[in-house]
């Protein structure tokens, strides 16, 4: 953030007055926003559901407040209420002053003049929140015209393409006749950003912008919203369920549960020294990127309560560990905590708990397992399964009648790899790298598969025969992204479980057992077997999933994105249970997932994929401690980490565009295009980039290599492919924030 | 509408609700739950029983039958001795109306029922072979919809001399004409519907578990689509009764002797003012048939409504999937 | 584009040559015209009626497919679609008829389109009041009321009203009053002519569109898109009308494909009542008259019918849906 006009949270000069304005019962007179105890409940078929309960803040021009929460935590509804766009079966109380205006109680058409104008907003699913059919053009110069019915259709259309510009969408002028499906997600969002900018608004809100978009996306549309900020002076209320996105962004926290604020505080206060169970086990169920981490995640058991009820005490009380009878009686209010007022936590042991109490601790996450394979040296270990050379190709034709084939889309382009008994092996990449494919393929066992892959010793291209395909599969299972989705809306649990055991053909008896184990081994309570999916939490459902690729004893268990449907406080306990499970039971597994978080947390190797190709590969800590392909390090240094100093502070590398269509890529490195190191290359080296294909090479202790690292690394587990590791990187696409910022005015 | 082709509001309903490709269902006992406290629903289940037994014990309450003249009773009011009158010819409208709402019903219930399953068998074979398969199936379903099926029953049911129309009731002929006719709409949305199920996980994780194919069909394809069926069922019994009036009365449906709601409507419109309950009553009955259906499959439709919660999160899924 | 409609095109002309020929063969195997000769008075001799028949290409003693083969280069070679057994010449006969039907459909289809989508768009902006109910229900009972019987009600309707007023406002049959001098009175005689069937027609056909315009739009409502318009300052009903309604249209053009066939398939019933000679009663008088070329032909014109339809439904929605417009 520039200096300029974001405060220094860590400044111990800080004025007094600043401090205060997160909460308190005197509004400042400067802020641009107050929102003052809001509430909000509909009334629904199951009765009266208290979404918000008693929100305040008040928020000062130009600063940014970040508002965390899991699904369910009223942080987007206290958004739309505060827009005035909830439905109008929403009850709302309270008070919400826009630069001193009460906004509540306004009617639609009264409220139209702030919308758009002093107040605007950008919502989360970027591909269903502009309107099909008009041209990105239009969308944009009806926000104009709305509030500026004098505009001159030049002076729109100018201003149109100055905001396009301002977005980082190339050639603006041309975009603006396109329609919004022949833009791609991130690109859609920078567009809803231009839209919501196009007024200079005093207040954006933006509600999750990044949450369905790829890492370096989210990275490219988080810097686009700091220009915005920049650009207008806004001040921003950033809506997000992660920690790391506001990490270094944010100058206030406000950590929302059960509709209500539980702690609120400048950035640092929250991260560094939370006062609340839950603020501290969310902090704690977050995997770190940047961290080799040799301990649990901290779980939260049970889920978040039903709105339905005003709880009686804590709404957290049922999931806390410190819960005390009084937390039972009576509701915490939000006081201050350590007598600092610029942080205040809703729990009434907030005074005991500080920066020394350790979270793993309270929450009594579970010990590191270790699984009886870990001490065996990898390449003394059987392997599981192996992938030679594997590719998948899809024509791409053009053409009514007679189809001409214009190209081919090589989705997955001789892929390489082996996994050990007992060990993690993760892919990740963008969408559109080829992740997934590569799990069909492995899954599918086509016989005509180009190149092999070997399961449990039998290579798919034998696997002609109904009984080679039954012993393969038994080797093999597979956990799914959606637990809801994978689960047959129509079976009980126990039906769920037995398919497969059927399918083995054991009889009922020892069906029944089994699942009896199944249910206690995934901490799902045995007796639950009679129920439907819709009747457990996500988390629950995920479980179910695993207890059933599970049932048959497989050797290697298939995870494709399995915490990623998942809320943090959720993720955190089945992330715990699959490092349990491959201890306990000498699993393998092959995960696909784009949160690399998680990947570091669970995974012994990693291979990183773009395009169809893997780009890098080895142990977990190496690749991601020392990246040595171009594209691994823009994805890492992507990841927000949820630690504000390390944010504020960190360089990162933000790719330019999109991951171009297989059919542009280059003849020779697919990622020359958005390379930050090709582009900083001479034209000659430029010129080897793009003819020829870099082959996946073993780290060789280059000169340059040997004095970044000490360890020799002629023995190292990491191969990459790029022929200039070491080149300097493009100043355009690098960014850091605390110092001098390029864009700054 | 009458016309098999036309677009039903139901089916159209039911198409946008495919979007979102998710048809979860509770247990069976909820969908009935749900159907018993729709009172509509209840009320439409009720007249078309009611209608159901009238039309096969009526019979027993009037000494008449529909082919005995009462030649005392010529086009008479309705009295004490025949209920609803009496025909020009002297039949007894009371014995006409049972015998006709047992034939209308049985055309329905038939031509309903096994259109459905025509459909089903042919849709699910569609979307579970796919490519050429799907594509000749579908050709011919296309060509099946864009032949007038009032040309083909009027040429099927009037054709001179033809064998068949000496072996077969014109009754039997007309649901065997409609029958071929009514089956292709439903049988393009359990395809679609099958194939998007098809698409979903716990269809891939049972394949990934070497569960095999014909067992897959049965146990998670046919019960998800289980709500569809029910659904088509109660429209295309609707369907076939408005069919079978429409074209019995315009002349080239069920012919005397048979005698039907549309005989007995169409044949009764020239004297609709000198006789006009010969008109009106069946007319009341067919609407008591059709209405009662109609606000059936209303009940229905709600109670097989997937919970929202599970809705919303399946579009959303659908819809981060499909921006990949 | 032209590309993609050309393809489209090829295929239902290979679809309606499929569905003619089989219907051919359907009539040829069930109608038999020389059996109504038989009951002429004098009675012909059974050669001077297969004679008669050889003469118009109605052998009967030939086998269906030869006279299949005969009828077809007839076709392919003269276009001529052949004759019927009283002599007429089917190409003669169909010119006429088309364009009656035409005459008589083409406005009830404007009309039922707009009226449903029109009310559709009104209900919706209504949900659960009165208007809303009161429209929903009509559009519901005209779904279970089979299309000739609300002919033959309108119908009752118009002589009703003639009677009550006492005088003639409403033909409730034909298509105009013969000998009518050309000019204003005929203008009106039209009018008188046409106002019955149409106004039957379009009263059964907007019930569905109806329903469906008032379904989609209330899927669109409460879209994403309608919350980032209304984000930008528009009030909820210009959002809805500006964004919403425009989107709720693309799944409305895609059912024109059904619309056309619709009518034109609820025109045999509308021809039948209101004694208009068009394609429809024609069909209808074929099949009793035992005339295997007119069946036929009539069959042909429905299945092209249906193709246009499919074809402007393709067209339509192009024009309303950016996403699938085709380079």
């Amino acid at each position: 953030m520039s200096s300029g006009t974001f405060i220094e949270p860590a400044d111990p000069a800080q004025a007094p007055a600043e401090q205060l304005h997160v909460a308190g019962n005197h509004p400042p007179s400067d802020a641009v926003l107050s929102v003052q105890d809001l509430n909000v409940s509909f009334n629904t078929e199951n009765g009266l559901v208290h979404a918000v309960r008693g929100v305040d803040f008040h928020l000062m021009p130009g600063k940014t407040l970040g508002i965390v929460g899991e699904s369910g935590s009223g942080k987007s509804v206290t958004s739309l209420a505060i827009m005035g766009l909830l439905p109008p079966t929403a009850e709302i109380s309270g008070s919400v002053r826009l630069r001193g205006r009460e906004l509540l109680g306004l009617s639609d058409k009264a409220m139209c003049a702030y919308r758009g104008n002093d107040i605007a907003m950008v919502f989360q699913d970027p591909l269903s929140s502009l309107t099909p059919v008009y041209t990105v053009g239009t969308q944009i110069i009806e926000a104009l015209t709305i509030h500026n019915p004098g505009m001159s259709n030049q002076a729109k259309e100018a201003r149109a393409v100055e905001l396009l510009a301002m977005v980082g969408i190339p050639s603006p002028k041309n975009r603006l006749k396109a329609f919004p499906h022949e833009f791609s997600g991130g690109m859609r969002q920078r567009v809803m950003i231009a839209i919501a900018i196009a007024n200079n608004p005093r207040v954006l809100i933006a509600d999750e912008p990044t949450t369905a978009l790829d890492v370096t996306i989210q990275a490219q549309v988080l810097e686009v919203l700091h220009t915005a900020q920049e650009e207008t002076g806004a001040a921003v209320v950033m809506i997000t369920h992660d920690l790391g996105v506001v990490a270094g962004i944010a100058d206030d926290i406000m950590v929302m549960y059960a509709g209500k604020p539980v702690e609120t505080g400048r950035v640092d206060d929250i991260y560094y020294n939370p006062r609340m169970p839950y603020t501290m086990g969310l902090l704690g169920a977050v995997p770190r990127v940047d961290v080799a981490e040799k301990s649990s995640l901290v779980p939260i058991d049970g889920i978040p309560p039903n709105l339905l009820h005003t709880p009686t005490g804590c709404s957290f009380a049922p999931r806390c560990p410190l819960v005390a009878d009084a937390c039972l009686t009576g509701e915490p209010p939000l006081l201050p905590a350590a007598g600092d007022t610029g942080h205040k936590a809703a729990c009434i042991k907030s005074d005991e708990l500080g920066t020394d109490v350790d979270a793993l601790e309270i929450f009594s996450a579970p010990p590191v397992p270790v699984s009886r394979f870990d001490s065996i040296p990898r390449g003394e270990r059987a392997t599981v399964l192996e992938l030679r050379d594997v590719r998948k190709h899809f024509p791409l034709t053009k053409g009514a009648l007679l189809k001409r084939r214009i190209g081919t889309v090589k989705a997955v382009d001789g892929l390489s790899f082996d996994i050990r008994e007992g060990e993690c092996f993760s892919i990740v990449g963008e969408s559109g790298s080829g992740k997934t494919t590569t799990l069909l393929e492995i899954m599918e066992f086509h016989a005509d598969q180009d190149g092999e892959v070997v399961i449990g010793g039998i290579s798919n291209n034998r696997a002609a025969d109904a009984k080679t395909k039954a012993a393969m599969r038994r080797e093999m299972q597979m956990v799914f992204q959606d637990p809801t989705g994978a689960l047959d809306p129509r079976f009980t649990v126990y039906e769920v479980l037995a398919e497969p055991l059927q399918n083995a053909g054991m009889d009922k008896k020892a069906i029944r057992k089994r699942i009896m184990e199944l249910m206690k081994l995934v901490g799902l309570q045995p007796d639950h077997v009679n129920r439907f999916p819709n009747q457990f939490s996500g988390g629950q459902r995920q479980r179910v999933g695993i207890a059933r690729a599970l049932a048959v004893n497989p050797k290697l268990v298939v995870l494709d994105e399995p915490v990623s449907a998942l809320d943090v406080s959720v993720q955190a306990g089945v992330i715990n249970l699959l490092d349990k499970l491959r201890a306990e039971l000498g699993l393998s597994y092959l995960m696909v997932a784009h949160d690399l978080s998680v990947v570091r947390h669970i995974s012994n190797r990693v291979a990183v994929m773009y395009l169809g190709k893997i780009v890098e590969i080895g142990e977990v800590d190496r690749v991601f401690d020392n990246p040595r392909h171009p594209y691994t390090r823009a994805l890492l240094s992507a990841i927000p980490v949820p630690d504000p100093h390390f944010e504020r502070t960190r360089e990162r590398i933000i790719l330019k565009g999109d991951l171009p269509s297989p059919l542009d890529a280059p003849k020779g490195c697919n990622f020359a295009t958005r390379c930050p190191v090709f582009a900083a290359l001479p034209a000659v080296k430029q010129e080897k980039c793009l003819t020829l294909e870099p082959p996946l090479e073993a780290v060789r202790p280059s000169p340059a290599a040997q004095a970044l690292e000490s360890q020799p690394a002629s023995s190292a587990d990491q191969k990459f492919a790029c022929f200039f590791p070491d080149g300097e990187l493009d100043e355009d696409m690098l960014v850091v924030h605390d110092t001098a910022d390029p864009h700054a005015p | 509408m009458t016309n098999l082709n036309a677009v039903d509001p139901a089916a159209v309903a039911q198409d946008a609700h495919l979007d979102g490709a998710d048809v979860v269902i509770g247990k069976s006992t909820i969908i009935f739950r749900r159907f018993m406290r729709n009172r509509t629903a209840v009320a439409g289940l009720a007249i078309f029983l009611g209608l159901t037994v009238f039309s096969f014990i009526g019979g027993f309450f009037t000494p008449w039958d529909k082919e005995t003249i009462d030649p005392f009773n010529i086009g008479m009011p309705p009295s004490g001795d025949h209920y609803l009158g009496t025909s020009q010819a002297g039949i007894d409208l009371y014995a006409m109306t049972v015998e006709g709402t047992r034939i209308s019903i049985m055309i329905g219930l038939i031509v309903g029922l096994v259109s459905v399953l025509i459909a089903a068998v042919y849709g699910c074979t569609m979307a579970y072979f796919g490519g050429k398969v799907d594509r000749v199936m579908l050709f011919v379903l296309e060509a099946l919809i864009m032949m007038p099926a009032l040309l083909v029953v009027a040429v099927a049911t009037s054709g001179g001399g033809d064998t068949l129309k000496k072996n077969l009731p014109s009754w039997l002929l007309l649901i065997i004409v409609l029958l071929v006719f009514s089956w292709m709409g439903t049988a393009r949305l359990i395809r679609s519907l099958s194939m998007s199920l098809m698409q979903r996980d716990f269809v891939k994780a049972a394949q990934y578990m070497g569960v095999p194919p014909r067992r897959i069909v049965w146990r998670h394809l046919v019960p998800n689509i289980g709500s569809l069926l029910v659904l088509d069922i109660t429209r295309g019994v609707t369907g076939a009764i408005l069919a079978e009036v429409a074209f019995s009365f315009i002349g080239i449906g069920i012919k005397l002797p048979d005698v039907s709601l549309g005989v007995l409507i169409g044949g009764a419109t020239s004297q609709v003012q000198t006789f006009p309950w010969m008109f009106w009553v069946p007319l009341t009955v067919m609407f008591l048939l059709t209405g009662s259906l109609a606000m059936m499959n209303d009940g229905l439709r709600d109670a097989f409504d997937p919970s929202s919660s599970s809705v919303g999160r399946a579009k959303k899924n659908s819809a981060k999937k499909a921006g990949k | 584009m032209l590309r993609y409609l050309a393809k489209r095109g090829i295929t239902y002309v290979f679809m309606i040559f499929l569905t003619t020929s089989a219907g051919y063969f359907l009539a040829v195997s069930s109608l038999k015209p020389a059996l109504l000769e038989q009951e002429r008075i004098p009675r012909p001799t059974p050669e001077q009626v297969a004679n008669s028949m050889r003469l118009k290409g109605l052998d009967p003693e030939l086998s269906p497919w030869e006279r299949y083969v005969e009828w077809l280069t007839a076709i392919v070679t003269r276009w001529d679609w052949g004759r019927s057994p009283n002599g007429a010449f089917i190409n003669a006969e169909f010119g006429d008829r088309v364009w009656i039907s035409t005459r008589l459909f083409l406005a009830s289809i404007i009309l039922t389109l707009v009226i449903g989508v029109a009310l559709g768009v009104y209900s919706a902006a209504r949900q659960y009041k009165f208007q809303d109910r009161v429209i929903t229900s009509y559009s519901y009972l005209a779904y279970i009321v089979p299309a000739p019987i609300a002919y033959f009600l309108v119908q009752l309707g118009a002589i009703n009203i003639n009677e009550t007023v006492g005088e003639r406002i409403f033909f409730v049959t034909g298509i105009s009053t013969p000998g009518m001098a050309p000019g204003w009175a005929q203008f009106v005689d039209m009018l008188a002519h046409y106002a019955v069937p149409t106004i039957a027609i379009t009263l059964v056909g907007w019930g569905s569109y109806q329903i469906a315009q008032r379904q989609y739009l209330l899927d669109n409502v409460n879209a994403d898109f309608v919350r980032t318009a209304r984000a930008k300052g528009l009030t909820r009903n210009q959002a809805i009308s500006r964004h919403a309604l425009r989107v709720s249209f693309i799944p409305v053009a895609q059912s024109i494909a059904f619309t056309i066939p619709a009518i034109f398939a609820g025109g045999f019933f509308a021809e039948k009542i209101f004694a208009w000679p068009g394609v429809g009663s024609w069909s209808i008088d074929a099949i009793s008259l035992q005339d295997v070329n007119a069946a036929t032909a009539t069959l042909a014109y429905g299945s092209v019918i249906f193709a246009l339809g499919a074809i402007l439904a393709d067209f339509a929605t192009t024009l309303v849906d950016p996403r699938v417009r085709v380079q």
